[in-house]
Formats: structure tokens, sequence, C-alpha cells
């Protein structure tokens, strides 16, 4: 799993590589497209042996434009129940990385072994051409773009607007902090974030190419880095996954964000259904089945961008008194019926709770990324709120062949922030599920739940009562005590100086720099202090728990640690409000010998919802 | 476990078929909303009460993706009234109704009626301009200002438009004839069987409309309501026999979810 392309010699601070040059002649260029067609590349751009075009990659954000300084911190004394780890050193780098299980999560099945990473050149080359391809359909020559830093946020509009009908042509088309593109085996376009897919379909050509290119000398592209760009590409099944990105993210990140977009197609159609469809047939359009939902994976991918959830791989929850929280549980537990898996209740698109059955998933959890897409699903379709909607959705990682039913539906109309959802194995169970919500609502009419759950909301950092501490996100690590619960993290809302769009995205770009270090296959570290021009930054893992801290730049490090070891004691007295404690379960299947996730049992259907017929 | 009570069942089901994109969610939210606003993709089927005097009629918005094929003839199942939808200016989502939805509704009931509704009309259609469905001027208040305009004045509406021809205002080719659709409305009723004579004449279950203007939706719904009630009635005489019905009854009448139009 682990991908070791580590460089030795490094004590520590920041990595540096050197940006891959930037004369690239232009005769290579000509004569590399010209053989596109042929599917041809020179000799020497991909070497036989070499399994990936994956280059170290560039970490810190900050280097060129700000003195960043970066050390680790020593093991100084911190009062609390859990054991400080040792800070890193060159001795427990080897030492396994307590986290890197919940990238996995995501990650997973996606890790190849990975070989020689020397490949700067063809790097460079398929990078340069890529813009090239391009350029063909624009008729135009690049232009200076501006940093990816600056524009941050800026160029993110509100969710759903669609992006489909922008020009493709346009200098801002270019300028897109974060393409993706999703594109079948024989290189038919599926989707794209920006502009049409048809508009890029030369584009998506190049990209098959290269793709297929690599797959005949039995190698996987993985990656592709230049001065700006990062690509990388993700093949899973019958489609091919590709992100162009500005923005200083790991590949790791980048290939987990490609993955999220995967499951959310798979969540649509299955991966059984892919699977088949093109092996019934290969350049099968699967535009016609996604027709419609292009909106949902440009939610998700706004959502990947903006919400941390995604990073963490991890459930925010809204933070309620655990009193109010486990009587809404009890009224779900008590609205029941046959087939009945999971009774979801979410208030301001944060899950409230969620309480499922026993026997269906035994041995296993709902995981945090079929959440974030039920979420997301949620959010996307909702615009028509007064209906009640049944929907077939799969849960990718708990079964991505099978589906659920789900029947979504608001309690709070006009407002419609609070929404219930309710998913069932029974494709005919509509009216049956549709009951429950009934009884739901009386329910919490009686317990005048509506007025409460509105009262709830998150909480700021101020309440923490530590100076200079101006944000954090804190994951805990399953314990004992929530064993088997689903992964999830707190955070409070980002305030000043992190109020516009801009700051924000500024802020999780540095969390997400500190996690591609924390989570560094190479050399994952444990603890970062991170000082950069106008914040600190603390990133601490340890067996039981993620944090990552964000201080003012005037914190010192015995504040920052004193600091700490308050927050720490602060989730520790608010852990019941903050979090999901004991997920409740109820059992809604008479025999309790079916069999969980991945058996194919009689639970979830496996059909193919009946669009096979129309190929 | 304990019984699980039985849903209140809605007297009648009227189920919306047609390709994505020719406007049954707009019609719907026409007809119950009194609005024409911007709309999301329907994800697999939506399903809404309105109360039509005393009875109760549930109505299905469906996806009408490829994707939520599988789901359509359940979402069919025991229907009264199917509403088949195409857009005047495409005449693929007219043979679509024939190639992909026709068959959907072999799960409804054997009386069921069948009505072509060709939508968008305002896009082809000058009188569609003008909504025949205002019965008076008050029912109306609540709509966003652009569905009162004058048809000349809709170059300048302000709100993100369905298709490019309504950017500039032009009046766009029509694909689909009215005799197109009645054609169709006579291949359904042989498709199903059915004697030409002894069912509703094509003439009174073809119709165009506009979602955007409002043009003919309440009289397609109203219509349609009007022509299930003797199926509701039979329904309810049915149900007579059984005890639990006049509960189940009671719970129908307090029901909360009337629309804003009543009747
Ligand atoms: N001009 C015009 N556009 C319409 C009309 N009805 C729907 N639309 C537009 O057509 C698109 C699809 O509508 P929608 O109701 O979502 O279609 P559905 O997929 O059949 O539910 C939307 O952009 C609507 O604004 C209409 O009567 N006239
Ligand atoms: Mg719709």
């Amino acid at each position: 799993m682990e991908r070791d392309n580590h460089q030795e010699g490094e004590a520590q601070g920041v990595k540096i590589c050197d940006p891959p040059s930037e004369s690239n002649p232009p005769e290579t260029l000509a004569t590399s497209l010209s053989l596109l067609g042929n599917h041809m590349f020179p000799e020497p751009v991909v070497r036989k042996d070499s399994t990936t075009v994956v280059k170290e990659e560039p970490v810190d954000l900050h280097l060129s434009a700000v003195p960043a300084q970066e050390q680790n911190l020593d093991a100084e004394p911190i009062s609390t129940q859990i054991k400080m780890l040792e800070t890193d050193t060159a001795e427990n780098q080897e030492q396994e990385c307590p986290n890197n299980e919940s990238t996995d999560t995501v990650d997973r099945g996606t890790e190849d072994a990975a070989g020689d990473n020397d490949q700067s050149d063809s790097g460079e080359f398929v990078v340069t051409m890529l813009a090239k391809a391009k350029l063909e359909e624009q008729g135009i020559g690049v232009k200076g773009r501006s940093s990816p830093l600056l524009e941050a946020g800026t160029q993110e509009s509100p969710a759903f607007v669609s992006h489909r009908d922008e020009d493709v042509t346009a200098e801002s088309w270019r300028q897109h902090r974060k393409h993706v593109f999703v594109l079948s085996e024989a290189g038919k376009p599926i989707y794209s974030r920006y502009g049409s897919e048809e508009a890029l379909s030369s584009t998506m050509g190049v990209m098959m190419a290269l793709v297929s290119f690599v797959q005949s000398s039995d190698n996987i592209i993985r990656s592709v880095y230049s001065e700006e760009h990062t690509v990388v590409f993700l093949q899973k099944g019958p489609l091919v996954l590709v992100c162009v990105s500005s923005s200083q993210q790991s590949e790791q990140q980048l290939r987990g964000e490609l993955l999220y977009v995967y499951y959310q197609i798979i969540s649509m159609l299955t991966q059984a259904s892919i699977s088949r469809i093109f092996e019934h047939k290969k350049n099968y359009d699967l535009r016609r089945l996604l027709a419609g939902s292009e909106k949902i994976l440009d939610g998700l991918l706004n959502l990947v961008d903006s919400d941390p959830s995604f990073l963490l791989v991890a459930i925010h929850c809204l933070p309620l008194a655990s009193s109010l929280r486990d009587s809404l549980s009890q009224i779900l537990q008590k609205a029941i019926t046959p087939n009945l898996v999971f009774s979801i209740l979410i208030a301001k698109n944060q899950l409230l709770t969620i309480v499922q059955e026993k026997t269906v998933i035994e041995d296993t959890r709902l995981e945090p990324a079929d959440v974030h897409l039920l979420l997301n699903l949620i959010g996307a379709s909702s615009a028509f709120q007064a209906g009640e909607i049944w929907t077939p959705i799969c849960l990718p990682l708990f079964n991505p062949d099978c589906y659920f039913y789900a029947y979504i539906s608001y309690l709070d109309p006009p407002e419609c922030t609070v929404c219930l959802l309710l998913l069932s194995t029974d494709k005919e169970a509509f009216y049956a599920v549709a009951e429950c919500k009934r009884k739901i609502e009386e329910a919490m009419v009686a317990q005048n739940s509506l007025s409460l759950i509105a009262k709830a909301q998150s909480y700021s950092v101020s309440q923490v009562g530590v100076s200079d501490l101006r944000h954090f996100m804190y994951k805990p690590f399953d314990v004992p005590d929530n064993y088997r619960q689903l992964s999830q993290f707190t955070s409070p809302e980002m305030e000043a100086p992190y109020s516009s769009e801009e700051e924000k995205m500024r802020l999780l770009d540095l969390y997400r720099y500190m996690h591609s270090r924390i989570h560094s296959t190479s050399r994952p570290l444990k603890l970062i202090y991170h000082v950069a021009e106008r914040e600190t930054l603390l990133a601490w893992v340890t067996s039981k728990f993620e944090l990552y801290t964000c201080f003012s730049p005037l914190v010192t490090k015995a504040c920052a640690i004193t600091a700490i070891t308050k927050l720490l004691r602060w989730i520790k007295k608010e852990e019941d409000r903050l979090f999901i404690r004991y997920p409740p379960k109820y059992s809604t299947t008479p025999n309790p010998s079916k069999s969980s996730r991945g058996g194919k049992s009689d639970q979830p259907d496996s059909t193919d919802n009946g669009f096979l017929s129309l190929l | 476990m304990p019984e699980v009570s039985k849903m209140k069942k809605p007297d009648v089901k009227v189920v919306l078929l047609g390709d994505m994109n020719v406007g049954k969610t707009s019609l719907l939210h026409r007809y119950t909303e009194r609005k024409f606003k911007d709309t999301i993709s329907t994800v697999g089927g939506a399903f809404f009460l309105k109360q039509w005097g005393p009875y109760n009629i549930s109505i299905w918005d469906t996806a009408g993706r490829e994707q939520f094929h599988g789901l359509g003839s359940m979402y069919c199942r025991g229907a009264a009234a199917v509403i088949l939808t195409y857009d005047v200016t495409n005449w693929q989502s007219l043979a679509e109704l024939e190639e992909r939805f026709l068959s959907l509704t072999d799960t409804a009931n054997h009386d069921c009626i069948y009505a072509v509704v060709g939508n968008k009309a305002d896009l082809t259609d000058p009188k569609a301009h003008l909504s025949q469905d205002l019965d008076g001027v008050s029912q109306d208040q609540t709509e966003c200002e652009e569905d009162r305009t004058e048809p000349q004045v809709l170059s300048a509406c302000p709100t993100p438009p369905a298709s490019p021809a309504s950017l500039s205002g032009m009046i766009l080719h029509k694909q689909v004839t009215h005799e197109d659709a009645l054609a169709l409305y006579g291949r359904i009723l042989r498709y199903k069987g059915l004697e030409e004579k002894s069912s509703l004449p094509a003439e009174k279950m073809c119709f165009e409309t506009s979602a955007k203007t409002g043009y003919n939706v309440d009289t397609l719904f109203e219509t349609l309501f009007d022509l299930v009630l003797p199926s509701i009635l039979r329904k309810r005489n049915e149900n007579q026999e059984s005890p639990t019905v006049d509960l189940e009854e009671c719970r129908v009448a307090s029901g909360k979810r009337t629309k804003s139009t009543c009747c």
C-alpha cells in the first residue's frame, strides 16, 4: 500500500523540489502531438521499466512567497491524560502513522506499488502536452496565470451554479483552481467540472491517449507535475478520472477527491451496472445515464473544496445537548418498518443523529464517505422541497453493487432546514416508510423538537476560552467507548480573520498542507509546528486523535502547548454535545441471520435498476 | 415488533411521465405553488399529496432520466391517470414517450386514463403567453413578475432562460404539432387494447401547456382530477368493507398537506 518515494537526508523543515524546467523544445511538442493520433510517443517519454511518472511533490505552500518556519516540537510536558507521543525525529519516521487508516477509507484500493519516480522529463512533457491540447482548441497562446493562492476561493462560485455553458477557450476557464474530468476507457467524455464535455472532447482525448499509452506498457499513469499544475489520474474499472489542479494539495489528497467523484457516480449507478454496461458496449456514452446528475457532481466538488469533512474523512455533526440528541434518536428508533436500515436526521446540512438497523450492519459501521455522498445528494436535489422523494441510492463503501431506497423529506417546510432520510432495502416500501415519517413528525411536534433543533448551532472558538486560538479541527479515533462508531470530527465556526471566502479557503489550504505532511506516505509526521506569516499552525496526531490548530502569529510554542492542553480538556468536557456518542440501533429484520456489508444477501437490492435494457 | 399501521392511502394516484427536461416538475410546481422557478433535475421520484375537495390525490413526479428507468413501473403501479409529457420544441421527447415510457404504464390500473401533454408552448405559440387558467387575478398574486408580462416584453425577462430560444424571446420552431399528439394518443389506446369509441376522445386528452406562463396548466390537472373521480368513488366503496377505513379517512381529512390552492 505504501508508496515509498521519500527523499533521504531530510532532517526537518520543508522539502523543496526543483520546479521542472521551464523550457520545452517546441519540436518535442509538435512531434508528440502529431504522433498522438497513432497513440505513440517518442521513445524517451515513459521508460519501459517505470511504473509511474510520479514526481516528488512540491510541498510548502508558502515557501516562495512567505518566510515560513517549520520545526519540530520538543517533547514538552503536556499534562493531559493523553501521553504525548514522541516528536518527529529520524528514529520514529518509520513508525506507523496511526492515522493512516483514516485516509485508507477513501484511498483504499488505489495505491499501487510505485517504483522509480525519476521521471521529471516525461512529467513536464505530459503537462505541456495537456496545455497544448487546450491551445489547439483555443487557437490562442497561454498567458501567464495568477498565483493559485491569490485566486483561491475567488473562482469558486456558489454551489450549483452551472458551469456547463462556460467558454472553454476563455482564459478564465484555464484559471480554475481545480478541473475534474471523467472519461471512459474508450476515451468518451463523461463529466467535466467546467465547460461542457463536448467542447472538451479533444482535451479528454489527449488524456485518454496518455492513459492508454501508459497502460499499453503495463504501467498505470498516476500523476504528473508541472510548476503550475498537478495532474492526477485515477482509473477505477472502466472509468478514468483526471484532476488538473493548481491548488497545492498533495497527490494523495487529490486522488482522494477523485475517489469521492467516482463514489458519487457509483452511488447513482452502482459499480456492477457500470461494469456491465461497458462490458456490453465499450464505447457507451455514460452521459445518457448521468444526464441530470451533473449538478450533484458539481455540488460534490464544491463541498470537497470547502468542507474539511472530506479531507478528514469524518462527519461533522451539529452540536446538540445530549439529552435532545437522545430524544431525537428515540423518536427515530420507534418509527420503524420492515427493511428499514438507516434513519438519519439532518439539520443545516449537518448530522443530528443516525440510527441503524442492528443485524444488517452487525459488524460494520456507516462510512463517513457514504454519509458525505448522502448529504451532498440531499443538498443538490432539494430544490423542490415540498415533495417526498423516493429514489434508489447506492452506498459505495457499504456495498458498491447494491441499491438502497432513500426516502427524503423535509420536516419544517417552508424553511426546509431539517431533513429526514430513511433508507430501506425494499424498493416497494415507499408508503410504509412515508408512514414512519408521519410518526416521526407527530412525535417531534409533541416534544417540540423542531424549535429546539432550530436553536442548535455551531460554536465559536471563543467558548474554549483560549486566547490566540483561532480555529481547530479535532478528530478522535475509535476508542473503546465509541468503538465502531462513525468517524467524526469537531470544529468551531470559522470566524475573523477567516470570515471571507478567500480567507476561509486560505486556512483550509493551510490545513490541507499540514494534513498532507501528517499523512505523507514517504515521511509521515506526528507533530508539526508551522509558523507562517499570518498565523501559526500546529498539527498533532496521536493514537487517540488527530488535531489541527490555528493560532495567531504571536503565539509562542509554550503558549501553543498550554492552549492545546486546555483545548483537549474543553473537548473532553463537551464531548457529549460535540459528538454522537452512542449511535443507537433498532431491529427491523425478523430473522437476524442476514449478512452485512458486501454480502450479496437478499438485503440491499442488487438489481440493475432497469436501465440496462435500454442499451 | 408491532404491526406497522398502514399508511393512509391516498384516494387516487396520478403519475407524470416523460423525458427529463420536458417540464414535468415545473408543471407540478406551477399547479401547486402557482410559480415558475428554476428546477433541479428530479432525483428518482417525488411524491405530492393534493387535496381535491374531500379527496386526496397523490401525484408522482418522476425523473424521466434513464438512470431511474427501472423505477418507472413502480411509480405507475395502480395509477388512475398518467400524464405523458413532451416538449413541443423537441420531437425526440414525443418519440421517447412511445419508446421508453409507454411500457412503464403496464402496471397502471386497467381503467387508467392517459393525457398527452405538450409543454413549453410559450416558446412556440403566442397565445400560450396568456394563461387561460386565471379565474381571478387574486389567485395569481404570488407569481414571479415575469410570468405575467406581455409576450413582447419576454425578451427582457431577467430569470435564467430555460433554453437559448427564450433568451431572445423569439418564437421557436414547433417540432411537434397538435396532430402528432392526437396520433400518439390513438396509438396509446391501441397499445392498451382500448376501443377509441369507448375511450375518452383525443381532443379532450391532448393538451398544450406552458409551465412558464401557466397556460392550460390548471385545466390539465383539474380535467384529470374530475375524470378520476369515478375511480375514487369506486375505490372508496370497495374499501367500505374494511373496518379500518373510517379511521384512516378521519386522518386523511385532517391531513395538513393542503396546497395553496383550494377548490
Ligand atoms: N419556456 C419554458 N421553459 C420551461 C417550461 N417548463 C419547464 N421549462 C424549463 O425546462 C427545464 C426543465 O424543466 P423541469 O421542470 O425540471 O423538467 P423535468 O425534468 O421534466 O421535470 C427548466 O429549465 C425549466 O425552466 C415552459 O413551460 N416553458
Ligand atoms: Mg423533474
